[in-house]
């Protein structure tokens, strides 16, 4: 990977006055050795690293989560995780990827796959035989919990939807994301009440993944085809100025500014769909601002830990999710300040990043567990987050916008399907 | 008072005076070398980082060109580690028109400088930040080179020939006997200024390789030579921005060339006359020129994070000097004070070019040995200096080494990333007065943040070894320590971490006091950062000023009277003036 | 969107931002924090100084700040921030910030006589005024006379005991040092305070510690260490230390990350969210747009615009506090040309607009750097001014680093004024809604 503009984020560490903020909130450099932090890695570790050397220097930058609290404390403006997610697509390119960075990278194929006979590829996966060969084989950690393929993929649902789904001048196109598609249609389900509830029509365009897990897994060329195909499919829609609005908030980041960042893709057409692409809530926002916001909601009487993903965060957008649902009445909203959860998308399934994962976890785990016995279910954005927050807290994890259809009376927040 | 009797007394612990003394000692001749403060305190340590390939001197300089490639190929291989290939390119812009490109491939033809036409895609691959209006690129053998090691190398290779060097002395005056026409310089008079004492060297030749000051060293036996003081300004980026040595494919001028060595580019030169070699001004114009020239080479750069500006003075020597300085030929000058003034016992060796030092040098032993009669032939050529055996330097070598080694913890200058024990060792093997011979030793400081962070650290580390008690004084007294391998992190891993720090001989332990050690340094970084604080770089400064004030309060620290041999030169005052536009 | 649902923006999460949303929550307004990054707190000793030196004796510290800052210097350079303050307000602000310190478990004191300056001893071994500090520097008192011991670990980068005992000593203070194995504090590689901080939470790595402390204290001595004192266990760590060593236990601030600073950012913010103020970081503002004068108010600021990953996203209050420090927090840019100016309003600044005019050659000097004097000259409710002494916007309120006519890391008087700048503006914001 030899791309590198003044507009890409190498030229930010710049920025760095040495002022060791980052070091001192990085949450895994908190609770492993193998990680020397964020400065040491970023910025500084970076005016060593140049193109042409006999061999990439470091390997510690590895062990970075990619959870951006160091960006999020950073008081100059470092691009310190972008910074550190290029080492690693060297490092890749010097070393060449392990098969399992390689099948979690390719999450969509995996899901694809699965899809086909979920039944089977459920058993396959999740069975303790599987899991152990798995582990000791591949490297894929035992202890975290991997998604279930569902029955039907959003897609099919959909389709056999189409009669029932609302026409309306006013259309929103919706970007679900794979962990949508595959394993969490109930999401998607939400989100089209959601939609409709406000009286818009909903487009499903062709997509594809969003490619984060590749850029987090350091295959940048091939992240590359995947964006190119995204901007491909969407950016007609932004012309058209139609709203792209994703519930993942990892993809919806990605496509606005991961992408064109990381991978140095920053012509017109990519500009267009960052400005087009949106994150549910904070299109909700806009309704909101605007007046348009349905507001019948019905009491949903329980506290709730809500964590604000680092993925959600790095869009800089506030809390969005967090205002909206406050609207809701009896719902106790507990906020969580962790710093991570820890997951951090496929860092946990790494073996040896398991454990670290896990001590990351525990300030927010602990943060879930102080909130008394009546906590019943946890909330956050992210899907792989939801995924380790339920191993971390033994507690059902919700999307925030499972949590507003409840609210609307569209959705059941047990069985996850629309009433 | 002390005496020393010797063969030959080389005044100068530049690059050149080094290469003498290393010469001189290995042909079996009894060398003693001064330097009136740490080597490289002069031009050799204030230079561009260029290992010429002789590209830029095809067309103006033959001579000069024939000189540097082969002296090119010599010093990868007695100073392997001291040299990075980094690989030359000489690039047309827009701007560079005309006939030039075609008379440089004819010159690199003519003059044995190998020259390679590479397609623009292929340079712009390498390069990506490069101007992509460059419409032809010429790939030449340029590498950039660390002056600072290359010469504490040289020295040390000297040293275990049998040389003593002796730094913090200097030359006050000349022994002279006989009267007219049977002049004879006999040695010199000396003054170790870090103790203020006396001393006198007696020696059968004394050679001045004091480069830009050579004509003061003559004026000192009564002479006067032209040697054309030029001044010349670079600026460092805080950052590589690019990998490859890129030069202007056109008559060589001022801000034509981009330097990547070790973390940083450096952006050079200007070239002024100057009155006065040791304290040089910064002119904010030639700052700006510095930016503006570096545009056109990659586009952006000036908006990017400048860390440092410097200057040194080229001791341009001519015969019968008119016009302006850059006219002035680089070749060397070796003058016979003998024949052209009849003074028997002197030599001076100046001008040329930090690349062709061991040139100079063997040329500057064979005309002593014309006097001194023969000893051993000259073997610099085929010898090697310590530590060749690290290969040549690459710029990830010492992030690597602390990721091999996990000394992350262990950095003192995070930015540089210096170890403690790297930094001990220096210390303890070499006289430190200042910080700022840690800084050459091992690039203390020299990273963004300008020593905001590690002069506290050195300084407390220096102290504590001055005071230490449990130290290893007799291991590390013993052997002369290996510079060879002072930047390298994995050689200086100390073997009991927690035995308390090594101690420092009992008569140096005198020249340190802890709180004077702080002021310079933090003056010292201040005079290179005053000429380029803006920007990121300012808010940096500020930062350092919170810690250094309002934290630690040095400000009001004891001692504050105390001065050292260099405080003087610290405060010299290079903060911009008015002067926004190139004097005609 | 009318009425607005915020009433006063913060922008700037340090020292001065911080005050200013507590201020503002208190008086009743709904406020909100946005910040690009953290600052200033992380940075320095975690002290508030109010004032060390002054111009004309820059030697002598100053022995009653409060004083001095509302007489003397309130007369010669009625520009000042202080004496812009007046003395009711910043005694008021001083008052209030203590008065949370002591909500949060952190609590600040000063000086065995009221008004006057603490000396504390500083890394280097040096006496450093200031006024009020957290409870864990306050043993450090030079006013005090028992003897001190110094007690570092081997291997940590950021403290010398040695140093600072040879320097106190010069100065006439009792103290010695002694170094300890650094595996007394942790078996992590890292060294920086923050980490080992952080590692005394842990119970049983601190009665490690204390075992150690107990064995090498004499009777009668002070036992100074770096700020590792516990990072969100502070209170408990500092008691067991002092009641299971017998000994008053202090800690000396060092090189940033600034552990002390940490602890009351954290405690601090916690604090604003259970108010119900938001403070996010990561935001930054990068434009703002303004609205022409109406009904002769003026001209105000109607939105500002901060970055997010795609569309700038708008904030829009009924007043704004800036409070984003000044060359150092990033509130102000400079360039090669020698201009300098204000990030977000581009407002009217003292500082010079030539680099030729900014830097005196000797870096420590009692004068001072011109460029770090300049800033945003204000009126008495901390409006912006502009050069024909008129209000650059009605609804805007500037605290901390970014005031003109001071230069408070030479003066030691950083965190007073942002405090207390902080405070002023809230209430003058409080007042105006
Ligand atoms: C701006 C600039 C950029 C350059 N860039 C390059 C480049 O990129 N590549 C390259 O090959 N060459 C370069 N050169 C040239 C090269 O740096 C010099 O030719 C070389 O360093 C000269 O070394 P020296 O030992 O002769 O002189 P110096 O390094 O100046 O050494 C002379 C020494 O004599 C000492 N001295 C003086 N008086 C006394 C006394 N009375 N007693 C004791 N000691 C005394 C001084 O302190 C000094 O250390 C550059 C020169 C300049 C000015």
């Amino acid at each position: 990977m030899h791309t590198e503009s003044w507009q890409s984020v190498g030229p930010t560490l710049d920025e760095c006055i040495k002022c060791n903020i980052c070091a001192s909130y990085c949450p895994v450099a908190a609770v492993t050795d193998l990680f020397p932090g964020p400065k040491f890695v970023g910025p500084q570790a970076q005016r060593f690293r140049e193109n042409g050397q006999p061999h990439s220097p470091d390997h510690s930058v590895d062990y970075c989560s990619g959870c951006r609290v160091c960006n999020e404390v950073c008081p100059t403006g470092v691009r310190i995780t972008e910074i550190n997610t290029r080492a690693r697509a060297e490092l890749a390119e010097e070393h060449g990827i392990p098969l399992r960075n390689r099948m979690l990278g390719r999450n969509d194929v995996l899901a694809k796959l699965g899809s086909i006979v979920p039944g089977l590829a459920n058993f396959g996966l999740h069975n303790g035989l599987s899991r152990t060969l798995a582990d000791s084989v591949m490297g894929i950690s035992k202890g975290a919990k991997l998604p279930r393929w569902a029955n039907d993929t959003f897609a099919k649902w959909m389709k056999k939807t189409a009669e029932q789904r609302l026409k309306s001048d006013k259309k929103v196109v919706y970007y679900h994301g794979c962990s949508t598609m595959y394993y969490e249609p109930f999401i998607g389900k939400a989100t089209v009440a959601v939609f409709e509830h406000h009286g818009y029509e909903v487009i499903v365009p062709e997509q594809g993944c969003c490619g984060l897990p590749l850029l987090n897994n350091a295959e940048f060329p091939e992240a590359r085809k995947y964006h190119q195909r995204n901007l491909d499919w969407l950016t007609p829609y932004a012309r058209q100025g139609y709203p792209i609005v994703g519930t993942s908030s990892s993809c919806t980041l990605t496509l606005k500014e991961e992408a064109p960042e990381m991978l140095d893709m920053h012509g017109p057409e990519a500009h267009e769909l960052t400005m087009a692409v949106w994150d549910i809530f904070e299109w909700l926002r806009e309704l909101q601002e605007s007046g348009q916001l349905q507001t019948d909601f019905r009491p949903l009487p329980m506290v709730l830990p809500y964590h604000s993903p680092c993925q959600y965060r790095a869009h800089r957008i506030g809390s969005p999710s967090l205002e909206i649902m406050s609207l809701i009445p009896e719902l106790d909203i507990r906020e969580s300040h962790a710093r991570c959860c820890g997951g951090a998308g496929t860092y946990v399934y790494k073996k040896e990043k398991y454990q670290i994962a896990m001590d990351v976890g525990a300030e927010l785990f602990d943060f879930v567990k102080e909130q008394g016995a009546e906590v019943t279910m946890t909330s956050c954005n992210s899907e792989t987050c939801r995924w380790h927050i339920e191993t971390g807290t033994d507690l059902p994890c919700r999307h925030p916008i499972e949590i507003l259809a409840a609210a609307y009376g569209l959705y059941d927040l047990d069985t996850r399907d629309l009433v | 008072m002390k005496r020393i009797d010797t063969e030959i007394l080389v005044i100068g612990g530049g690059a050149t005076g080094t290469g003498v003394a290393w010469d001189a000692a290995l042909r079996g001749y009894r060398v003693v070398l001064v330097e009136r403060r740490d080597l490289t305190h002069g031009t050799t340590g204030r230079y561009h980082g260029l290992l010429h390939s002789g590209g830029r001197y095809v067309v103006k300089d033959p001579v000069s060109a024939t000189e540097c490639i082969h002296e090119n190929r010599i010093l990868r291989k007695t100073h392997t580690h001291c040299i990075e290939d980094t690989g030359g390119f000489f690039v047309v812009t827009p701007e560079d028109e005309g006939d030039y490109p075609d008379k440089f491939v004819a010159g690199c033809a003519a003059t044995g400088v190998p020259c390679n036409e590479i397609s623009l895609k292929e340079a712009m691959r390498r390069e990506p930040l490069l101007n992509p209006r460059i419409s032809r690129v010429f790939e030449v053998p340029d590498g950039s080179a660390d002056s600072f090691l290359a010469t504490h190398a040289t020295a040390q290779a000297a040293r275990m020939a049998g040389a003593q060097l002796l730094n913090y002395h200097q030359v006050t005056g000349l022994i002279i006997e006989g009267g007219d026409g049977e002049k004879r310089v006999v040695g010199a008079h000396v003054r170790d200024v870090a103790r203020g004492e006396d001393l006198e060297i007696r020696a059968q030749m004394t050679i001045s390789a004091t480069g830009a000051w050579a004509n003061v060293v003559a004026h000192m036996a009564g002479i006067s030579i032209s040697v054309i003081p030029g001044k010349g300004t670079m600026v460092a980026m805080n950052h590589r921005v690019l990998n490859t040595v890129v030069n202007r494919c056109k008559m060589p001028a001022d801000g034509d060339i981009i330097v990547p060595v070790h973390t940083v580019a450096v952006i050079g030169t200007t070239d002024e006359r100057v009155a006065d070699p040791e304290n040089l001004r910064i002119e904010p114009w030639e700052v700006q020129l510095m930016l503006e020239e570096g545009e056109k080479l990659v586009p952006g750069i000036s908006r990017a994070r400048v860390v440092r500006a410097w200057a040194g003075v080229r001791p341009l020597y001519q015969e019968d000097y008119a016009g302006s300085s850059r006219d002035a030929t680089r070749k060397f000058a070796l003058l016979d004070h003998k024949e052209r003034h009849n003074i028997d016992g002197f030599i001076t060796i100046t001008g040329g070019k930090w690349t062709t030092f061991r040139l100079m040098a063997e040329k500057t032993v064979d005309m002593a040995t014309s006097y001194l009669g023969e000893r051993k032939p000259c073997i610099t050529a085929t010898s090697s200096v310590p530590g060749v055996d690290q290969g040549p330097y690459w710029l990830g070598h010492r992030l690597h080494e602390i990721e091999e080694k996990k000394l992350q913890g262990q950095l003192v200058c995070e930015c540089e990333l210096v170890t403690r024990s790297m930094l001990e060792n220096a210390v303890r093997q070499n006289p430190t007065i200042t910080l700022d011979d840690l800084r050459r030793d091992v690039r203390l400081g020299m990273g963004p943040c300008q020593g905001g962070w590690c002069t506290y650290r050195a300084v407390g580390i220096v102290h504590e070894m001055t005071v230490s008690e449990t130290g290893h004084p007799a291991e590390s007294g013993t052997a002369e320590w290996d510079v060879a391998y002072m930047q390298s992190p994995a050689r200086n891993v100390s073997s009991s971490a927690s035995a308390g720090a090594p101690a420092i001989p009992d008569d140096e332990r005198a020249l340190f006091n802890p709180n004077l050690l702080l002021r310079d340094f933090l003056q010292e970084r201040w005079k290179g950062v005053t000429p380029i604080l803006w920007g990121q770089q300012l808010k940096q400064e500020r930062l350092d000023e919170l810690i250094y004030l309002s934290v630690m309060n040095v400000d009001h620290l004891p001692d504050r009277d105390l001065s050292s041999p260099v405080t003087e030169f610290y405060r010299y005052d290079t903060t911009p003036n008015g002067n926004l536009e190139a004097p005609e | 969107m009318s009425g607005h649902s915020i009433d006063l923006l913060v922008i700037g999460a340090g020292w001065s931002g911080l005050m200013a949303a507590y201020t503002a929550a208190n008086a009743g307004l709904k406020v909100q924090v946005i910040a690009k990054g953290l600052g200033s707190m992380h940075w320095a000793a975690g002290s508030i100084d109010l004032f060390g030196y002054a111009p004309d004796a820059p030697d002598t510290p100053i022995h009653r700040p409060l004083e001095y800052v509302t007489g003397k210097l309130a007369k010669e350079q009625p520009q000042h921030p202080y004496a812009l303050l007046g003395k009711d307000r910043l005694v008021a602000a001083l008052d209030s910030f203590v008065a949370l310190t002591h909500e949060l478990g952190l609590s600040y004191g000063g000086a065995a006589q009221p008004g006057e300056n603490l000396m504390l001893p500083t890394a280097v071994g040096a006496a450093r005024p200031t006024y009020l500090a957290p409870q864990a520097q306050l043993g450090g008192d030079l006013g005090r006379s028992e003897p001190m011991v110094i007690v570092g670990f081997e291997g940590l980068r950021d403290f010398y005991p040695q140093l600072i005992a040879e320097n106190l000593a010069k100065q006439g203070i009792q103290a010695r040092a002694v170094l300890l194995p650094f595996d007394v504090l942790t078996d992590r590689r890292d060294s920086n305070t923050v980490q080992q901080a952080h590692g005394m939470d842990d119970p049983a790595r601190r009665s490690r510690l204390i075992s150690e402390l107990k064995k090498l204290a004499k009777t009668g001595e002070r036992i100074g260490l770096p700020p590792i004192l516990g990072l969100d266990d502070h209170a408990a760590v500092l008691f067991d230390m002092q009641s299971q060593t017998g000994a008053t236990v202090f800690e000396i601030a060092t090189l940033p990350p600034s552990v002390p600073g940490m602890r009351l950012f954290k405690a601090w913010r916690n604090r604003l969210n259970k108010m119900g103020v938001r403070v996010d970081s990561n935001m930054e503002v990068v434009s703002a747009q303004s609205e022409p004068s109406s009904n002769g108010a003026g001209p105000s600021v109607h939105l500002v615009e901060s970055a997010t990953s795609a569309r700038p996203m708008k904030h829009r209050a009924g007043g704004y506090v800036l409070a984003t420090g000044g060359i150092m927090g990033g509130g102000f840019n400079s360039d090669h040309e020698g201009h300098v100016w204000e990030t977000i309003f581009d407002l009217p600044l003292t500082t010079p607009q030539a680099r030729s005019e900014w830097f005196n050659p000797v870096f420590i000097n009692p004068a001072g750097h011109p460029v770090f004097s300049g800033g945003v000259a204000v009126n008495e409710a901390m409006q912006p001014l502009d050069g024909d002494g008129e209000v650059v916007y009605s609804n805007l309120w500037v605290a901390g680093d970014l005031l003109a006519h001071d230069n408070p890391i030479l003066q030691r008087s950083l965190e007073g004024t942002a405090i207390a700048t902080g405070f002023a503006a809230a209430k003058a914001a409080a007042a105006a809604s």
